[in-house]
């Protein structure tokens, strides 16, 4: 911390100049009074307006952040405008003066916490070189604005905002939506704002932790707030819809829905089972490694000879490949020292994509709780007004929607569903419990707090967001808008199995619309075979939408036996030879109607009776079980569910489609080896592994009789397979063509 | 007098000693008589199934002759990474071409011989 003039001057990162009118102005702005409690400077106004200016100018405008930074090093924020806010914080609803001195610390605060990012088209040096520090500058702003104990912070921004808020939308000059603004958004960015991965903290993390956060929330009664402003969106409020997105967004992400509505009882229990699970998985760990750990010290000095054939020998030392055939053919592999390069060119974001939403969280108990009252009051209030309105704001493209926006809505309208479904399982349990008097009400039956996206307008919405997000290669956004799609059909499912005859119905309707597109067929299908170093929590994402999908359609199929789909034809060849038949003599508008033509090829659609298994077969193929395989790399970190989806899969593939040569390849038989018999394989306890030692057992089988009857397939199971050879090497004989006559 | 001199003979001449080529796994050393014919061969005469039963016992022996034979025609890369340029391989036209004269030659030649039969 540099204080004097002199070491300002040498000070080769911010420039003095700046630094000596910041430091004067902060200066000016108060400080401790006579009786020990903060004074105003007699300027202090006009001081937090001129601190506007420079953060605006000399930063904004020049686009450097040596202001942001200067104000990071004097302690602004906790010096003085937190004990400002904490001053004004009674009277600032009916005293003016205060008011507009609280208005201006907040319009300082908010720019001072607004996230900060190193844009590569507009960075400077600067940027940076302040980068780092200000952004541990901003999580200790959030933590002193969460931990102050003089006034609360948060809620003093919504109380500044108040005045502003009360006046009816139509006669609300812009200055207090402004004011109603940059309060919401002080909010959104104190929720938003997490310590950067890449730079060490100081200083304790749980006091900014998620749960912190939300325990303030609670504390402060921000939620209130918000679920008023959220209830009462397109009457009261309007262009506060996407920041309210923000916040929730900011909120939700990462915590799991389905466990925030686990009754108390139950999910202590399931938290000991969970520790249970894991000592359980760390002892099988630990066992299967002392099963190979050397009985002797490290300098023992085994060495062996592996024998090969035409009378070579491989060396291996070490005591553990003693007597162990299979071990000392790992270790000679194992030793080597070449890795195969990577191939470079992914883009670095890779990693903070993952954490935009497939970073799980953990909450107290006490966040827990609140959260889940909040979550509970949203759905029953404000999610549908609020996602309505969204989702118009969205479609009409709307100047304050983002392109994140959209992704954003899409993870939240999952999250929400997933939500909604979970709690109504708890209700119907403690309905069902007899010792319990709770009683199921119409109201719990029914799916109205959710319908708002699930009508044909989201579909369409949800459908072209997809599609958009597929041709541009945004996974991310095509990552939440699978996981809206895979929640949308589990919902419809629990609706299904309702006892409502009329939930039923809408059900079926909605299945109806949903599966009478083929190109969403399709789309599914393309996402899945298309998949390539998207990370884990796409492929997730991405099974996951294939699993229920194909599972829910073969389902609804089987009802409705003469389901029809709406599909794409070509008409163009067609429409051709009729103009040639026509005769040729009209060649002069040729031209105009062979365009006419492409048009019209591309927009006719026709209606074509689907046939499930045609469809189930286009997910049979070597692209497809490349992305499960992929997959099934993960298995170490997968959750039953997940083994299970993968395990449907491959047994879709190998006994119900009897296209198992496809998996003839000796990596995939080598991943399945090293699943069951390991080392470091599944964990034998765990509730999915004899499924699969049972798959894999009878896989293999069906390899050493496929070998044996085909010796060709040695050489082939190094590759993927061509189609040309494919029903060869499955059956034995050639596919007869229907000879045409 | 200075242009005579020139001539480059004075000069030294540096000699860079080019670096030794790192061998690959390409289409040749896959079809060389180390590669795919090799393996043909001793899976002809070396593997042995004991059947039901041994199925994990079985696939595994497989895989270590697949880990061995690679060992001998690349070592340098590990039995994955191995697999997956071999894999990779498998998508040229000439290793297409070869996969497909590999196959046709295990097929049964039934329909010529009964052709000749009637």
């Amino acid at each position: 911390q540099q204080t004097t003039l002199d070491e300002w001057a040498k000070d080769p990162l911010v420039d003095p100049e700046i630094r000596a009118h910041v430091y004067s102005l902060i200066s000016a702005l108060g400080g401790t009074g006579d009786d020990g409690t903060y004074q105003l400077g007699d300027d202090a106004l006009l001081c937090l307006k001129d601190l506007r200016k420079w953060l605006k100018f000399a930063d904004g405008q020049l686009n450097r952040r040596d202001v942001a930074r200067c104000m990071a090093e004097a302690n602004l924020v906790k010096g003085d405008l937190l004990e400002i806010l904490a001053k004004v914080s009674e009277m600032v609803t009916h005293d003016k003066p205060k008011h507009r001195i609280a208005v201006a610390s907040l319009e300082l605060l908010v720019p001072l916490t607004w996230p900060f990012e190193i844009d590569p088209v507009e960075a400077t040096v600067n940027h940076h070189r302040h980068g780092p520090y200000i952004q541990l500058a901003q999580i200790n702003y959030k933590r002193d604005i969460l931990q102050f104990d003089r006034a609360r912070i948060l809620q003093t921004a919504v109380r500044i905002a108040l005045p502003s808020m009360a006046i009816p939308l139509r006669e609300r000059p812009p200055r207090d939506e402004g004011v109603i603004r940059i309060a919401l958004y002080f909010i959104r960015n104190i929720v938003m704002l997490s310590p950067p991965k890449n730079i060490p903290l100081d200083g304790d993390e749980a006091e900014i932790s998620r749960s912190a956060t939300i325990d303030t929330l609670q504390e402060q009664d921000i939620f209130q707030v918000m679920l008023s402003i959220a209830s009462s969106i397109g009457e009261d409020f309007v262009t506060q819809d996407v920041i309210i997105l923000e916040i929730l967004f900011y909120l939700l992400k990462g915590i799991d829905a389905e466990q925030l509505f686990m009754e108390e009882k139950k999910l202590s229990t399931k938290n000991t089972e969970e520790l249970k699970n894991l000592i359980q998985k760390e002892k099988s760990m630990l066992a299967s490694y002392a099963r190979h750990a050397p009985s002797r010290h490290n300098r023992f000095g085994t060495m062996i000879w592996v024998k090969r054939d035409e009378d070579k020998v491989s060396t291996i030392s070490g005591q553990d490949v003693l007597g162990k055939a299979q071990k000392s053919i790992q270790k000679m592999d194992t030793t080597k020292k070449w890795n195969k390069p990577k191939r470079p060119g992914r883009k670095k974001d890779d990693e903070q994509a993952r954490e935009e939403f497939d970073l799980p969280i953990a909450l107290t108990l006490s966040a827990q709780k609140s959260l889940k009252a909040f979550v509970e009051e949203f759905l029953d209030s404000s999610f549908n007004p609020l996602f309505m309105h969204l989702r118009k704001a969205i479609e009409r493209e709307n100047d304050r929607v983002e392109t994140r926006h959209s992704r954003q809505y899409f993870y939240l309208a999952s999250w929400f569903l997933r939500a909604e479904c979970a709690r109504r399982r708890t209700i119907k349990e403690r309905a069902a419990d007899r010792k319990s008097t709770e009683v199921l009400t119409a109201e719990d039956e029914s799916y109205g707090l959710v319908a708002e996206v699930m009508n044909q307008e989201t579909f369409v919405l949800m459908n072209r967001f997809m599609q958009k997000s597929e041709d541009e290669k945004a996974w991310q956004d095509l990552n939440a808008g699978m996981k809206c799609f895979t929640q949308i059909l589990l919902t419809v499912q629990e609706m299904a199995d309702s006892a409502l005859e009329e939930d039923q119905e809408i059900a079926e309707n909605i299945l109806n619309r949903i599966f009478y597109e083929e190109s969403t067929h399709d789309r599914v299908v393309s996402v899945l075979r298309s998949y390539k170093d998207q990370g884990f929590g796409y492929l997730d994402a991405c099974t996951e939408l294939s699993h229920v999908f194909l599972r829910m359609l073969e389902r609804y199929s089987k009802q409705n036996v003469d389901m029809q789909v709406r599909c794409r034809k070509r008409a163009r060849k067609i429409r051709k030879k009729q103009a040639q038949a026509q005769g040729v003599d009209n060649n002069e508008d040729g031209n105009v109607s062979e365009t006419e033509d492409i048009t019209a090829a591309q927009r006719t659609v026709s209606d074509r009776k689907f046939d499930f298994h045609r469809f189930a077969a286009k997910f049979v193929n070597q692209s497809s079980v490349n992305t499960f395989i992929s997959f099934l790399k993960f298995y170490q970190d997968m959750d039953t569910e997940q083994l299970k989806r993968a395990h449907r899969f491959l047994y879709r593939v190998a006994f119900k489609m009897e296209l198992a040569v496809l998996l003839y390849r000796v990596d995939i038989l080598q991943l399945l080896n090293k699943m069951i018999k390991g080392p470091e394989g599944l964990d034998f306890e765990s509730p999915c592994f004899k499924e699969w030692e049972e798959f894999v057992r009878h896989f293999f089988r069906s390899v050493v009789k496929r070998v044996q009857d085909r010796p060709e397939l040695v050489v082939e199971m190094l590759f993927s397979k061509i189609p040309a050879t494919i029903f060869y090497l499955e059956h034995g004989y050639d596919r007869e063509l229907p000879t045409r006559t | 007098a200075t242009t005579d001199a020139g001539l480059g003979i004075d000069e030294e001449i540096k000699i860079v000693k080019k670096r030794q080529p790192v061998p690959k796994l390409d289409e040749n050393r896959l079809l060389s008589s180390a590669g795919v014919p090799k393996l043909r061969k001793i899976t002809k005469d070396r593997l042995k199934f004991k059947g039901k039963g041994h199925e994990y016992g079985d696939v595994a022996r497989m895989l270590n002759m697949y880990q061995l034979w690679l060992d001998d025609l690349y070592p340098r890369a590990k039995f994955a990474d191995g697999l997956a340029m071999i894999e990779k391989l498998g998508h040229t036209k000439r290793i297409q071409f070869m996969r497909k004269e590999w196959i046709d030659e295990g097929k049964p030649k039934t329909t010529m011989e009964l052709d000749r039969e009637e």
